[in-house]
């Protein structure tokens, strides 16, 4: 079937400088994709519950290269992507050949997305052994020169207390009032 | 002129602004923040020029927020 | 039961007895089952049924064949899943073990496809200098392998073969403290090889490689010299380094000249002259590796290329022309075979680095450009030469060996090649064999992800490792006579420069 003009308002996430003149494209439903000709860019809507959030991070991070990426959220159970290619070579058929491009790898993305979880445990030790394999042990020199001022880790077991902080805290409960009690601030 | 509009569910604060920040100097840049989206609006000497800094400042903020992980 | 398809079976499906599986149909009555070590079996339609519907009596020969390979969960064994996925994956305890040395990018031949993205002979200023050569070998000896290989390639490194002799003097004399095993390999078209340069070649054990792209009049076609044959010079001197070679006492089924096919769109018509060439050249193994994106290939694609089911008609063809002459006593192999036969039958991994997982850019190779950039491979190199800097880690001033190897370039491609991460890949039935090339889903996909059902490296390796299972799967006994002596890993141990050789 050709794909129809139609001219209908689009609730865009740019009203300002969206034009109205919107087709189908061809192979794709309407309410899925749809190619705003004025302004020579496509707009894809998605199911959010069909795509993690990460999958359209993934997807429209590759297109960057190619294309003007913009995301929004239409309604809380929609996702959107507007492409802009960056080339205008290749016409309407360049930009359908993207949205088709963009689709398999939002599926890509989102099932990687998936198998990235359930296989964490065995990527992970894969590639630790392969880089700490290849890295080695680090140098003196390498030491010397290590940021050991890196941001604040988490330490659920108090590891890095001293012994003193460690059952100071533990201590407070029986402690006499206002011994080891925290100073607050008066109400 | 024209009006960016980054949704705080994709988009990361942060990262808005080092983008509004990276492109000021090619184009005047106001911000304001609504209920779901960071605006952006983006004024230069000629429309092209604003759809284009307009376009390069989204996928700056978009590469930085993929970077970081998403929205906090 | 429907070709191949549990749908059929759904209703009646056990999932009690059978362990882990992945399976693919080879053809009418056999499907192919792999487990999660990479053993396999090809079972008929009725085996596979009485497999995934539990109803394997334990007395059967079937039951005995499925627990012999670890298929099943009442008899699974745990150390032999783990021992072999060990040793399949015994590269990734080591760093990189092949370091490329482009010397220079001048280059007198002129390929339709050339991957190297040459330059002409008067461009002096891509040539490598020593300081950055030196400095190179310095970051290799650095390598946590205790075996490393240095590659010299191009541009045609024979333009520089006063470099290529320093590089191999500064390693030698290197390696008289950090005691490695080392083996020195080049990668030249071979037109300007002469007595001294060979005899200096020889004398240092430096393993040469070279490309034969077919016949005479298809290889001076796609491969150009001025002023006479580019086929002549390579094949005259194919012949004089192997009879030298033999001169040495060197086992000529082990030590000859190594050559590479580009197959091209011209090549795909001719499979038979193809191999009937290298046999003809005394050659031992041939590779028939498909074109790739990188370098100029990308210029003159619509020229060269060609749809992959093209391809692997094309490699059915001369592979079995390969097997006919072996029948007939003419010992050729094909290195893409070997590869993967050396997976499925000997369980272990010949660290071929382009099919493994995860891949070896970065981790396992390194390659050292003649501006002194360092790039997790060659085709990251090429690349950059195109402008595309992805793959590049740093340089040899100012990166230092941990920051290359542990780089986040070097990271993400461990994670993206990773057949275990892949959409595809992690259900294939190939999975323990096979391989991605994360350079090429970057150029080709956009993303070192990439999308395996659309990559044209996945259906070469699908399509290869669908001839080879269904060869396997035929039983002819020639053929896997022929298979079994492909995959027989042989060292050859006179290019490897021992730490203790001084």
């Amino acid at each position: 079937m050709p794909p129809r003009s139609v001219r209908v308002g689009v609730q865009s996430p740019f009203p300002i400088c969206y034009s109205v003149a919107v087709t189908t494209i061809e192979g794709f439903p309407e309410d899925l994709a749809r190619l705003d000709v004025d302004a020579r860019r496509a707009i894809v809507d998605l199911d959010a519950s069909l795509y993690p959030v990460e999958a359209l991070y993934g997807a429209a991070y590759v297109f960057i290269d190619r294309c003007y990426v913009l995301l929004d959220r239409p309604a809380p159970q929609k996702l959107r992507l507007v492409l802009t290619p960056k080339s205008l070579d290749g016409g309407e058929p360049a930009v359908r050949a993207l949205v088709g491009e963009l689709a398999n790898e939002l599926v890509s993305a989102a099932y990687r997305h998936q198998i990235a979880q359930e296989n964490r445990a065995r990527i992970e030790a894969v590639t630790m052994q392969a880089i700490a394999g290849a890295m080695g042990p680090p140098t003196l020199d390498d030491l010397e020169d290590f940021d050991f001022t890196d941001e604040a880790f988490e330490d659920p077991l108090g590891i890095a207390l001293s012994w003193e902080e460690k059952y100071a805290k533990k201590a407070a409960p029986d402690a006499a009032p206002g011994e080891d009690a925290p100073e607050e601030e008066p109400a | 002129m024209r009006e960016l509009r980054f949704h705080r569910d994709l988009y990361r604060g942060e990262c808005v602004d080092a983008a509004v920040q990276l492109y000021a100097r090619y184009a005047t840049l106001t911000t304001r923040e609504e209920d779901a989206h960071w605006v952006v609006c983006v004024e230069a000497s000629a429309p092209e020029r604003e759809e284009r800094i307009g376009n390069e400042l989204a996928n700056y903020a978009l590469g930085l927020t993929v970077r970081d992980g998403g929205p906090r | 039961m429907t070709a191949g398809s549990l749908v059929a079976l759904r209703d009646r499906l056990d999932r009690a007895s059978p362990a882990f599986f992945r399976f693919r149909r080879l053809g009418p009555d056999r499907t192919l089952v792999t487990n999660l070590e990479g053993r396999w079996l090809v079972l008929s339609d009725a085996d596979f049924e009485a497999y995934v519907t539990g109803a394997v009596a334990r007395s059967s020969a079937l039951y005995e064949r499925l627990s012999d390979a670890n298929f099943l969960r009442a008899s699974w064994s745990e150390a032999k899943a783990r021992d072999m996925i060990a040793k399949r994956k015994t590269f990734l305890g080591y760093g990189p073990n092949l370091h490329v040395f482009v010397v220079t990018l001048r280059c007198n031949e002129t390929c339709v496809y050339c991957h190297a993205s040459r330059a002409d002979m008067d461009a002096t200023h891509t040539d490598m200098t020593p300081e950055i050569a030196e400095k190179a070998v310095d970051l290799a000896f650095m390598s946590t392998s205790p075996t490393i290989t240095l590659e010299f390639q191009g541009g045609e490194p024979l333009v520089r073969f006063d470099l290529v002799k320093h590089i191999i003097e500064y390693a030698e004399a290197k390696n008289e403290t950090a005691k490695k095993t080392v083996e020195l390999t080049m990668v030249s078209n071979l037109s300007l090889m002469d007595d001294d340069k060979l005899a200096y070649l020889l004398d240092h054990r430096v393993q040469i490689c070279t490309s034969i792209d077919g016949p005479k009049d298809l290889h001076d076609k796609q491969r150009k010299l001025p002023s006479y044959s580019a086929y002549d010079a390579a094949t005259r001197w194919i012949a004089t380094i192997n009879e030298a070679y033999a001169a040495r006492g060197l086992d000529p089924t082990l030590y000859h000249v190594e050559a590479l096919v580009t197959v091209t769109r011209a090549a795909l018509e001719r499979p038979k002259e193809l191999v009937d060439t290298y046999a003809a050249l005394g050659c031992r193994a041939m590779f028939l590796r498909p074109i790739d994106p990188f370098g100029f290939a990308g210029k003159t694609a619509k020229l060269v290329e060609y749809p992959r089911a093209d391809y692997l008609r094309f490699y059915a063809e001369a592979t079995d022309h390969i097997l006919e002459l072996n029948r007939g006593g003419t010992q050729i192999l094909e290195r893409y075979a070997a590869i993967l036969l050396t997976k499925i039958l000997r369980g272990e991994d010949p660290n071929f680095l382009d099919l493994r997982s995860p891949a070896g850019a970065g981790v396992s190779m390194l390659a050292y450009s003649y501006d002194g950039g360092v790039y997790t491979c060659d085709e990251g190199r090429m690349l950059a030469a195109q402008g595309d800097d992805t793959f590049r880690l740093g340089d040899v001033f100012t990166s230092t060996y941990r920051d290359l190897v542990g780089h986040p370039t070097v990271r993400a491609m461990v994670i993206a090649s990773n057949l275990d991460s892949q959409p595809d890949c992690v259900d294939c039935t190939y999975n323990p064999y096979c391989g991605i090339q994360t350079t090429h889903n970057h150029k080709t996909q956009g993303s070192i992800f990439g999308r395996m059902r659309e990559s044209s490296v996945c259906a070469v390796h699908k399509g290869i490792q669908d001839y080879l299972f269904g060869k396997l799967a035929d039983g002819d006994p020639h053929v896997l006579e022929a298979f079994e002596r492909w995959n027989t890993i042989r060292p050859r141990e006179h290019f490897l420069h021992a730490p203790d050789d001084g």
